[in-house]
């Protein structure tokens, strides 16, 4: 049977805004979204390997219960900013994404199971870590495990979402949703190239932690740096190796457009490699200079920029992807503009006004408090 | 058709009734224990009550660890849920209100942050600051439920959207503001049902009574109003859509039941519960929670029921074929499946040509793109256990396809499709538990109805069946002979020599009490 044939007729309601619009605010809620993911799942692996060196790191179980502290407000964070690409996804994407849900249908559904557990899991450690560590430790590790898995459900989703030749096969064999993407080369590099780049950001978030502690108890504060940016460093280092494992994966015409065939790709990769490089060293100077500054704001810029860098080439390559069978040009556009303004007013306001929560709270320095004095841990 | 068909055999449709009820039993939780929160802190602050306090500081906790958690989940779970199983719908609800849902997305952020800074907040924060995290919180989860009561209201009553496809007029649409109203005093009443939970577990029975009396001034009231509020509702519901509520729809008509008792049960219990405030126990609370829940699933189920057989009424059906033709539809309506076949139009099915041998085959393809987002073979709504009990052989299934819609007051979907498809469909049906062509039918008057007749006709003064029938037995009996010739759109079955006579008989033994029925309306009315 034509694939062409298969995929599914575009929603015959016309997009309420420009394609660009969507576009910018997919990828731009995409990425913020990935970057509490990063924090959430690459602190918790860290807060689970700090754990188990505790031998060898002094403040092990402080820092344990330092990042489990903060995973119950990571993980929401990360699902509440993740609802914005999934909406947009679905704008632009609907009749590839649902189609590909379908088809892996009760992975995709178990993905809410194990996010509940996860995040029940996520709480027990916070609330127990301070008193009984190891079984707060055990709990932490299946959160993780679940978060790993539903990121491995989210890459055979996202996989299969962009390759629509594979869909009749597995859909006429058995269309009883348990079909995932397996046979797709770039399925584990694309995989561990995300979860990778957790634990580096994970790293990060040490590092942070650090820079929070530095003024009240250096000791700590230097060993949780120490431990981090080498997290981070080692974590880039292997993500070097396991981009360039999926970037060879790719399908041939594909990997061309980071050859040159795209020179905006090309340049992002570029920028991205060389970000990547220059972050590992800078890193591995600030370690030894135990230069904070350097740690906590330049390498965090650069890595930002690194990722916002990623994610456009993730966007570019799943339109390449695409490209056989989605055309922008076939939506019809017809701007909603009796609520198009209302809801960037209220983004703008909504922005603002979670910026002074923050900084009420004390996030960005000093609290109107009860009687307790500030902790940044918070 | 446009979509893959997932197969769940114990049926996708519970799948969406599990996660959606238990999402809306929390999330209206969350709105409404948002003010709680507040207000009880305000009111524990004013009376210096420390013991209120630190109960609410828990309570705040149990709080978070319900709507942050399951609640925020739950949600996510809607879409996931409502994508794998009707996309066509989800992709419509998606393009139509995508900066509702964007503007729901910025208050959800906020609301979930607040919720969070005001847990944390309990030993860290100043009282004012802390409540103003609170009414923040409060403010913005009340203002994700106005905005996304408008989108789940569209569904139902879509109001002049229909025609001019204008944003605002299908958001504030005739059960917009009842449906607003309804749902904030569930939200209300919820504040104070799950607050009778944490405050059964507490020691201090005057404490625990304070509670109980300051939860029942939530729950009492709100329930009280809520019959008048949902006959508002009600009365902005077109009345042949109700009509699937008041007896026309099986299913509809059995939750609205089910939600009037429950309502009572949750009124009654919440007076008892005040009865003796300070030593009500856990068991009770749940006891109270359960059948709240019980209450507002019946509101839902009924909400859903009485849309039937539409996703967004009047633009598309259940089964994903958009009722009327438009540009861009793909072809995916019923007038157009009708004409070009099922065969010809759906894209995920894997046999183009119909013949002799592939009759049941392709039906069951059929089955699956047309009628499995509602049934199953055997389990939810399983539609062996609908023929078996009726007693339908495959001549007769096919001849009552042809007028699905006619069904239940319309809760159905007409069949699209070609005649032979038809017959394939039939033939796969009836494959399921095949009723011999000579089997014996039955032959008493009320079972032939409720075999042949029920589907289609209500037992009332105004049905053309009681209405039109000649009375005299034997005239009757003798029309009956042609159901086509009788009026066109009815189906082409054949009763028996035995059969018809029987059912004049059962008709005319009725007519007497529904007439009597219909010349005392109050009586009707009354039982609302």
């Amino acid at each position: 049977m034509m694939q062409q044939n298969l995929i599914p007729t575009l929603d015959p309601n016309p997009l309420p805004a420009p394609y660009w619009v969507f576009k910018l605010l997919l990828i731009v809620t995409f990425f913020l979204h990935i970057l509490a993911m990063n924090f959430m799942l690459g602190g918790g692996v860290l807060a689970l390997a700090s754990k188990w060196r505790s031998s060898k790191l002094t403040h092990g179980n402080r820092l344990f219960h330092d990042i489990a502290k903060k995973l119950p407000s990571l993980l929401p964070a990360t699902i509440t900013i993740g609802i914005a690409p999934l909406l947009f996804v679905q704008v632009l994407y609907g009749q590839f994404f649902y189609t590909s849900s379908i088809l892996l249908a009760w992975p995709w559904f178990l993905v809410l199971v194990f996010l509940t557990i996860a995040y029940y899991g996520f709480y027990y450690a916070s609330f127990q870590s301070g008193k009984n560590t190891a079984r707060a430790g055990n709990v932490m590790l299946i959160s993780v495990i679940l978060i790993f898995v539903i990121g491995f459900i989210y890459t055979n989703n996202l996989t299969l979402s962009q390759t629509p030749s594979r869909w009749s096969q597995k859909y006429f064999a058995s269309p009883s949703g348990w079909s995932l993407n397996l046979s797709e080369p770039t399925l584990i590099p694309r995989y561990l190239h995300f979860m990778v780049a957790a634990v580096a950001m994970g790293g990060l978030l040490l590092v942070f932690i650090a820079l929070a502690n530095w003024k009240r108890d250096r000791d700590y504060a230097r060993q949780v740096l120490q431990f981090g940016g080498k997290a981070f460093m080692y974590a880039m280092m292997t993500q070097l190796v396991i981009g360039v494992w999926f970037l060879v994966s790719l399908p041939r015409n594909l990997l061309m457009l980071f050859m040159g065939d795209n020179r905006l790709a090309t340049s992002l990769l570029l920028v991205g490699i060389a970000g990547g490089l220059a972050v590992i060293f800078l890193m591995s100077d600030a370690l030894h200079k135990e230069n904070l500054r350097m740690a906590a704001f330049i390498v965090p810029g650069i890595t930002v920029v690194v990722m916002l860098c990623m994610s456009v080439m993730r966007d570019i390559l799943r339109d390449a992807y695409l490209n056989p069978y989605f055309n922008p040009g076939q939506f019809v556009v017809k701007t909603q503009w009796a609520v198009f303004p209302l809801f960037l007013a209220l983004f703008i306001g909504g922005v603002i006004l979670w910026l002074i929560m923050l900084k009420r709270y004390g996030l960005f320095g000093r609290a109107r408090t009860a009687d307790t004095p500030p902790s940044p841990n918070h | 058709m446009n979509y893959p068909v997932w197969d769940v055999a114990f049926g996708a449709g519970l799948l969406i009734a599990v996660v959606s009820i238990l999402h809306v039993f929390v999330s209206h939780f969350a709105v409404g224990g948002g003010l709680f929160l507040v207000l009880t802190e305000r009111k524990a602050r004013r009376n210096n009550d420390t013991a209120l306090l630190n109960w609410l500081k828990s309570h705040t906790r149990f709080f978070v660890l319900v709507t942050v958690v399951f609640g925020v989940v739950s949600g996510v779970g809607i879409w996931f849920t409502i994508g794998l199983i009707n996309p066509m719908a989800t992709a419509s609800l998606i393009h139509i209100y995508v900066w509702g849902w964007a503007i729901e997305w910025i208050f959800f952020f906020l609301e979930i942050t607040a919720a969070l800074l005001y847990l944390y907040g309990w030993d860290k924060l100043e009282p004012r600051l802390h409540m103003w995290y609170g009414w923040i919180y409060f403010i913005a989860a009340y203002i994700s439920l106005v905005v996304i009561n408008g989108i789940i209201t569209f569904m139902l009553t879509p109001g002049s959207w229909i025609r001019n496809h204008q944003f605002w007029r299908g958001f504030f649409n005739p059960t917009y503001f009842p449906s607003v109203v309804l749902r904030t005093a569930i939200a209300l009443a919820l504040a104070g049902i799950y607050a009778l939970i944490t405050a059964s577990v507490q020691k201090d029975s005057a404490l625990k009574a304070r509670i109980v009396r300051w939860s029942a001034l939530w729950i009492v009231p709100s329930l009280a109003v809520m019959p008048l509020i949902g006959w508002w509702y009600i009365r902005r519901v077109p009345a042949d859509i109700w009509a699937n509520a008041r007896g026309a729809m099986p299913t509809g008509s059995l939750f609205a039941t089910l939600a009037v008792v429950f309502l009572a049960v949750t009124f009654a219990l919440a007076l008892l519960a005040l009865l003796r405030p300070g030593r009500i126990h856990l068991a009770f609370s749940l006891l109270v929670a359960v059948v709240a829940l019980g209450t507002m699933g019946s509101f839902e189920f009924v909400r859903e029921a009485i849309r039937k057989p539409y996703v967004i009424q009047g633009y598309l059906y259940s089964n994903s074929l958009y009722a009327k033709q438009m540009p861009g539809d793909g072809g995916f309506t019923t007038d157009e499946v009708s004409n070009a076949g099922v065969l010809k139009s759906a894209k995920w099915i894997h046999i183009r040509d119909l013949t002799p041998q592939n009759q049941v085959i392709v039906g069951h393809e059929i089955f699956r793109v047309e009628c499995q987002s509602c049934h199953t073979q055997n389990a939810y709504r399983g539609i062996k256990e609908l023929i078996v009990s009726r007693q339908w052989n495959q001549n007769k299934i096919q001849a009552m396809l042809g007028g699905l819609e006619f069904m239940h007051n319309g809760v159905m979907p007409p069949f699209s499709g070609t005649d032979p498809e038809r017959a394939a469909l039939a033939a796969y049906l009836s494959s399921l538990q095949p009723i011999p062509a000579n089997a014996v039918a039955a032959t008493d008057g009320k079972t032939v109805f409720a075999q042949n007749c029920s589907m289609c006709h209500q037992v009332t003064a105004a049905d053309p069946l009681f209405k039109n029938l000649p009375q005299d037995p034997n005239a009757a009996a003798d029309a009956l002979r042609d159901l086509t010739a009788l009026f066109p759109l009815m189906p082409d079955i054949k009763l028996s020599d035995q059969q018809r006579p029987a059912l004049v008989q059962w008709i005319n033994s009725q007519r007497s009490g529904i007439l009597r029925s219909a010349n005392e309306p109050a009586a009707t009315q009354g039982e609302n």
